[in-house]
């Protein structure tokens, strides 16, 4: 019973990843406004940094599972808990709900899977 | 303006990158329901702060920073509206977008006013011949108006109070947007304006021996009840701002280049309280809080500074909380392994479908591997990491191939059907002999 809730999870998990992936850093959304920094899609980007490319006090990569998924989980179940999400050169920063996320997510995917022959 | 009020706050307004030079706030308004000032810089940035600390808040692009300077920011109850000279942006005050308009007809904007239809309605102008009417809940435009005048300044009272480049201030109906009536405020241009209850206030500018701008040395007011002009105001100094005060209804601050403020009441101008800010250049902007009880400054060095009683400033009277980030519930350290399962990290509650469902979409997971064409093998240098070369094969990057009909090959009649296993088994030692024909 665990063992099939455990690769429930994993499955769970795996989906969510492949989601992202096949969102983000697309070349057909090159010059599109809404991935770009005033672009609606633009949080997706900066939720990928904050998930993945974590850093400490010293600009050292932090690999902490626990925060990615505690993270994946949050935008799984699209909680109304807020993080503060900063672009690369400090410049912009937003207050966005995994709520909200979850959104975006579900609308770039959308969009790639109607222009997808098969969707 | 109460004789303890005193410059509070002084913050550099952030440079637009890491290592550039600062710039000057282009334009800046107090927020009507959150403790927060809002700017915008040259580069089509909106930044907000936060408090008598003017801690900075969120910060987002609202147009690209070819499009210039940001023109003028209002505030309503779902978010901020940054004017740009081609775009309108709308966002949540936390930053997200809302929407974004680029339109045929934007060519040079440079004002906004809410209509008739409360805040959820804007009209835009600028250096161009159409105005246009923007429904803030759709995000979409609703309506083009030809205008014969083109506006630089506008400013919502009992009218749309709209300021041309030639020192006329027109009052605009806010449900038709017909002139109702036309001021000749200044006789060169209008530097500063603003409207509320029964007044207009302006400041501008006069040509001086033909040749030089200069400040006019006064305030000029129009009586909206009366629909006509009051005698100026004497400001000695050169009025370069103004602003009505938001509560006391007959009561203007105004503010020269060098930092002198006076609180003057229209109807007894004689009665003025005078102050100093403490500038080292000019001052560029002024903003006072819808409270009355805060007033924020700009100059030329690119600071904000902020005055009000250390005591009592606040910029609104019921403040809405501001949103900030969650703080983490401090998560247990897990001793991750090799063998920790991933649902050590439990699920938060739901209802909802989860972003991981994955739609009903046909999948091929069988196909047999792709087989590459030996002259683009051939074709490929050889590498410690691999071989390489350029992508000859005829196919885009990432080419999804069907490699099911492609290998069918020539065979006709039918055969048994063939397990997918000893399909691409057959597919390799097939692969294998085409390169040793070749060797051979």
């Amino acid at each position: 019973g665990s063992e099939l809730y455990r690769e429930l999870e994993n499955g769970r998990i795996a989906r969510l990843l492949m989601k992202l992936g096949t969102v983000n850093e697309r070349q057909e959304f090159d010059g599109d406004r809404a991935w770009s920094e005033n672009g609606e899609r633009y949080m997706l980007k900066l939720f990928r940094d904050y998930v993945f490319h974590q850093v400490d006090g010293n600009g050292n990569p932090v690999l902490d599972m626990g925060h990615m998924l505690r993270c994946l989980n949050r935008l799984d179940a699209g909680t109304e808990e807020k993080i503060c999400l900063n672009s690369r050169d400090e410049q912009t920063s937003f207050v966005v709900s995994y709520k909200e996320l979850k959104k975006q997510l579900a609308n770039a995917f959308s969009e790639l899977q109607k222009s997808c022959k098969s969707g | 303006m109460d004789g303890d009020w005193d410059e509070v706050a002084r913050i550099p307004f952030p440079p637009p990158g890491v290592h550039a030079l600062p710039t000057p706030v282009t334009t800046m308004t107090f927020d009507n329901s959150q403790e927060l000032l809002w700017t915008g810089n040259d580069y089509g940035r909106v930044t907000s702060f936060l408090g008598t600390e003017m801690q900075r808040y969120t910060s987002f692009k609202a147009h690209s920073a070819a499009d210039g300077p940001v023109r003028q920011i209002l505030v309503n109850e779902k978010g901020v509206l940054a004017l740009g000279a081609k775009d309108v942006h709308m966002a949540l005050r936390r930053g997200l977008p809302l929407w974004h308009i680029r339109h045929d007809d934007i060519i040079d904007l440079r004002c906004m006013s809410f209509t008739s239809k409360g805040t959820a309605e804007i009209i835009v102008a600028g250096l161009q011949d159409t105005m246009l009417v923007i429904d803030l809940n759709k995000g979409e435009v609703v309506k083009q108006i030809a205008t014969e005048h083109q506006y630089s300044i506008m400013k919502r009272g009992r009218y749309i109070c709209a300021a041309t480049k030639s020192g006329i201030v027109n009052l605009l109906d806010p449900v038709s947007f017909a002139v109702v009536k036309s001021w000749n405020a200044h006789s060169a241009l209008i530097n500063d304006m603003d409207a509320q209850h029964d007044f207009i206030v302006t400041c501008g500018y006069s040509l001086r021996q033909g040749q030089t701008y200069m400040l006019d040395p006064f305030l000029n007011v129009f009586d909206i009840k009366q629909m006509s002009s009051m005698p100026p105001i004497p400001f000695p100094a050169g009025a370069a701002y103004v602003r009505m005060h938001p509560r006391m209804l007959t009561t203007s601050i105004v503010v020269s280049q060098s930092g002198q403020i006076h609180v003057v009441d229209l109807m007894n101008p004689n009665t003025s309280n005078v102050r100093q800010a403490n500038v080292m250049s000019y001052l560029s902007m002024f903003e006072i809080a819808p409270s009355g009880e805060a007033i924020a400054l700009t100059d030329a060095d690119c600071c904000i500074h902020l005055w009000g009683s250390p005591s009592k400033l606040h910029f609104v009277d019921l403040a809405t909380p501001i949103e900030f980030a969650t703080a983490d519930d401090h998560a247990p350290q897990l001793e991750w392994g090799p063998e920790t399962p991933l649902n050590s990290v439990g699920l938060p509650f739901y209802r909802e479908i989860l972003a991981s469902a994955w739609p009903d979409l046909v999948s091929d997971v069988g196909a047999p591997p792709v087989r590459f064409d030996p002259e683009f093998l051939a074709g490929l240098k050889a590498a410690d990491f691999g071989s390489y070369g350029r992508n000859t094969r005829g196919l885009r990057r990432n080419q999804a191939e069907d490699t099911r009909n492609t290998h069918r090959g020539g065979n006709t009649g039918l055969k048994a059907p063939k397990f997918l296993s000893e399909k691409a088994r057959e597919f390799v030692i097939s692969d294998s002999r085409v390169s040793d024909d070749e060797t051979d």
